[in-house]
């Protein structure tokens, strides 16, 4: 009864926080200087072309008369449609967003592949030369934007391929292998920051729970290293890696707006740059909301998993909701 | 003045690519198609910005060169521009004037739109006719225009109001096209969404943004001539990525917007840089109309177009690679001499005085962030200010910023401002954008000045010739002496291609953007 009103109230948060975004974003793109008539008719059109064109797509009535208009078709599922392809929002999205999800994917498994491992084996072998090389490396993940990395990897593969590829994306359809080498370079510079951040985040959690004294515990009763780590140390240090892999989630969909510019990948990140700077309105306020839900939705799914992995998680926030 | 020397990779001395990259393989070529390749395949080309026009895909409404390069891969125009802007037969195979208004054009026989319909007179008296009437900028090129009529079934007699001497350049670029005006009227085409015309190539697919799809058109008047099978043009809007494509071979042909590019690509195995002139060119553009500003005095604006040279900043900041020019670029017939400017031999001992009496130390120069040699060119003017004691403060915005303080306020909110202008196939045509009546956008940073637009009607309508070069000149001094939109150095583009895998023709100079002109005339080796 408790998780059931606590999952109620967490929805009701989520829609609401949705709605906040939605509205703060429509009024923000909106404030912008200049339009998208300013934009695309440039400045040899006449004042009167560009009242037309403002009227022509509705962006001359208020504010207000506006949002509503796009929040009632929104809830209906129509996110508009782009003034620049003129084809609807969803539709261009539909195309997009695999490749985004796709580089966003390999990036995530990237990370959980290596930055988990590295953060257990830096902690673990805190006092060893394999300790210090972890946190060398986690360092110098964090601190290495991903622009410069990108610009790097670019201009060095473009002279030695070694059989990858640059800014030639090959979706999955067109073959596992071919995709996997169209993405492993911008997905491993995204990923960079995330095997970093992950590293360092297992690396302090393990270290915390190694020093409790059920550890203790533990080996005094004798059991094996790998059976410690595996039942008792990685299942209590899982809760503050999983909340950072919410994070993670959403920072990969941020850090693939750079990373897909960098690498000229077709994906919703290049696709909403562009719309910026045409003032592509629905197409923004749809791209803000999909980001939105995006990470609503993961925060829910996280919490939902932390309670199931700690149940005084799920308790403590029942409590509070 | 050694950090300003450095802006440019190249002007760091790193380019040993200059001689090959302006080396004409023929008189206006720098490129000529080895007619003995005869592999016949797929092209790949990479562009950096795709076609976005408030009027879809409609070419008389078409604004940018990237549209002018994709749909004339669709469109014919009843001319085509040559290597030394004299102009070609296109759908028209010749044309008289009998007299300086009236201009017959024979039409080529045997022209059909790809849909298989034959092209008739009608068509293009219809697409004359819709083009002058609309609202599209060429619009404003064709005001000259009295009529247009079919005197015969292959045969277009077009009468105009007064001479205008370049009517043929107007109707050479891809704004003027034929179009299948018997479907566009009966509603079955709509050109906003549908490619149709007479040109080599037919639309697959476009996503915008992303790429286009062409395949040979199989009623194209001139098929026997054209070798490539099927095109493929990616938008890439990093320069590094299109870069790394020539290099890998990913890519047979780039545009780069960049002159690093042209050092960048030295010594890439197959694959060529080169480095074509335009007709366009940068401009900077100083506020009038402020309020109280100290700019609104044409001494001051003329003593700060006197402390700029435009010679450094071509060789600073384009690493030598474009020209100083005044409002005719400086590559067209009977363009005036940048040396005959009045800021050019007037003398800078006063420059300084006149800026100090009028308080002007402090200026605001505004760019925008799509075009990366307008910061290259900006702390060049900045450095050339500080030399006469004004402090110039840079402020990079994105477009839309830029396009709504220089364009939708009236005044416009900037100091200085740096932009560019297409300068298109004739010395006389750019500079209609000098009359705030024609472009009502100039009107928030520039004063109308009867003088020079009635310089720019003579220069519009007087034969090409030394009387016109003489107007021409006159016009130039004008421009320069009220100095609110300072011509100074053309925009050089940079092409580049690999050298195993297609034999390209290039003009040495493009009055319209148009990369991928002579397309018809590519090559592409055996075996590829």
């Amino acid at each position: 009864m408790q998780t059931t009103r606590w999952l109620v109230m967490r929805s009701l948060n989520a829609v609401l926080t949705m709605l906040g975004v939605s509205a703060l974003v429509f009024l923000a793109v909106r404030q912008m200087p200049g339009s998208y008539a300013d934009i695309v008719l440039g400045p040899l059109s006449s004042p009167a072309e560009k009242a037309e064109f403002a009227s022509e797509y509705g962006l001359d009535s208020s504010i207000i008369e506006q949002y509503v208009r796009w929040l009632f078709e929104a809830v209906q599922g129509n996110l508009g449609t782009s003034l620049v392809s003129q084809l609807p929002v969803s539709e261009e999205f539909g195309l997009r967003l695999p490749v985004t999800i796709s580089l966003a994917v390999m990036a995530l498994v990237l990370t959980i592949a290596i930055g988990l491992p590295l953060g257990v084996y830096s902690a673990t072998r805190g006092g060893s030369g394999g300790g210090a090389v972890g946190r060398l490396v986690s360092g110098i993940g964090i601190s290495l934007p991903e622009f410069v990395l990108g610009s790097l990897v670019v201009f060095l593969f473009s002279r030695y391929s070694l059989g990858l590829t640059i800014g030639d994306f090959t979706p999955i359809s067109d073959g596992v292998g071919a995709s996997v080498r169209s993405l492993i370079l911008p997905a491993g510079v995204l990923a960079v920051f995330c095997i970093a951040a992950t590293a360092r985040t297992t690396r302090d959690a393990v270290l915390g729970v190694l020093v409790e004294p059920h550890i203790g515990a533990a080996v005094a009763r004798g059991e094996s290293k790998a059976f410690i780590l595996r039942h008792h140390v990685l299942r209590n240090a899982a809760i503050p890696v999983l909340t950072l892999t919410a994070t993670i989630t959403a920072y990969l969909l941020g850090g693939a707006i750079v990373i897909e510019a960098v690498f000229d990948i077709p994906g919703l990140g290049s696709y909403l740059v562009a719309a910026l700077d045409r003032r592509d309105y629905a197409v923004i306020q749809a791209g803000v909301l999909v980001a939105t839900v995006v990470f609503v939705a993961t925060s829910l799914l996280v919490d939902l998993l932390s309670g199931l992995i700690d149940p005084r998680v799920s308790a403590t926030k029942g409590g509070r909701s | 003045m050694t950090v300003a020397a450095c802006l440019s990779l190249a002007a760091c001395g790193g380019g040993a690519s200059s001689d090959d990259a302006t080396r004409e393989e023929a008189d206006g070529y720098l490129a000529v198609a080895d007619d003995s390749a005869t592999g016949a395949g797929d092209v790949s080309i990479q562009l950096d910005y795709d076609s976005v026009e408030a009027g879809g895909l409609d070419p008389q409404t078409a604004t940018t060169a990237r549209s002018w390069s994709l749909m004339s891969l669709t469109y014919d125009t009843l001319v085509e521009i040559g290597p030394d802007f004299e102009f070609d037969p296109g759908l028209a195979t010749k044309w008289e004037t009998p007299n300086p208004t009236t201009y017959v054009f024979t039409l080529r026989d045997g022209v059909k739109f790809s849909n298989g319909r034959p092209m008739t007179a009608d068509d293009v008296v219809d697409s004359l006719e819709r083009l002058i009437s609309g609202q599209g900028v060429w619009a404003i090129q064709l005001d000259s225009v009295k009529s247009v009529k079919a005197t015969g079934d292959n045969e277009v007699t077009v009468s105009l109001k007064r001479p205008q001497t370049a009517f043929l350049a107007t109707l050479a670029n891809t704004p003027a096209a034929i179009l299948p005006m018997k479907e566009i009227k009966a509603g079955s085409i709509d050109p906003a969404k549908e490619m149709v015309g007479t040109g080599p190539f037919v639309v697959e697919n476009h996503r915008q943004d992303v790429s286009w799809s062409f395949a040979r058109n199989e009623h194209y008047w001139d098929a026997d001539n054209l070798k490539i099978d099927s095109l493929d043009v990616e938008i890439v809007g990093q320069e590094s990525t299109r870069l790394a494509a020539i290099r890998d071979g990913s890519a047979d042909f780039a545009f780069f917007n960049n002159v690093d590019s042209l050092d960048l690509l030295t010594g890439t195995n197959n694959a060529r840089a080169v480095n074509q002139q335009n007709t366009d060119f940068y401009t900077l553009f100083v506020n009038s109309q402020q309020k109280g500003s100290a700019l609104a005095n044409p001494d001051v604006r003329f003593a700060l177009n006197t402390a700029l040279d435009r010679q450094e900043l071509a060789d600073v900041a384009l690493a030598g690679h474009a020209l100083p020019t005044g409002v005719s670029p400086t590559t067209l017939p009977d363009a005036c001499k940048v040396e005959d400017l009045p800021s050019e031999t007037a003398s800078a001992d006063d420059t300084e005085k006149v800026l100090e009496d009028a308080g002007v130390d402090d200026l605001n120069l505004m760019i925008y962030s799509s075009e990366p040699a307008l910061g290259q060119l900006a702390q060049v003017i900045q450095q050339q200010l500080e030399a006469v004691g004004v402090t110039v403060t840079i402020d990079k915005v994105d477009d839309g910023t830029y396009d709504s303080r220089a364009f939708a306020k009236q005044p416009a909110d900037f100091d200085l401002a740096l932009y560019w202008f297409a300068g298109y196939g004739d010395a006389s045509m750019v500079s209609k954008w000098w009359n705030p009546e024609v472009v009502p956008a100039h009107a928030g940073f520039m004063g109308a000045d009867p003088k020079l637009n009635s310089l720019i009607e003579k220069a519009g309508s007087t034969a090409a010739g030394k009387e016109r070069a003489a107007t021409i000149t006159d016009l130039c001094a004008r421009v320069d002496q009220n100095s609110e939109i300072v011509p100074l150095v053309t925009r050089p583009s940079v092409l580049g291609y690999r050298t195993d895998t297609l034999s390209p023709t290039l003009y040495s100079n493009e009055g319209y953007g148009n990369v991928l002109r002579n397309i018809v005339d590519w090559r592409v080796p055996a075996g590829e």
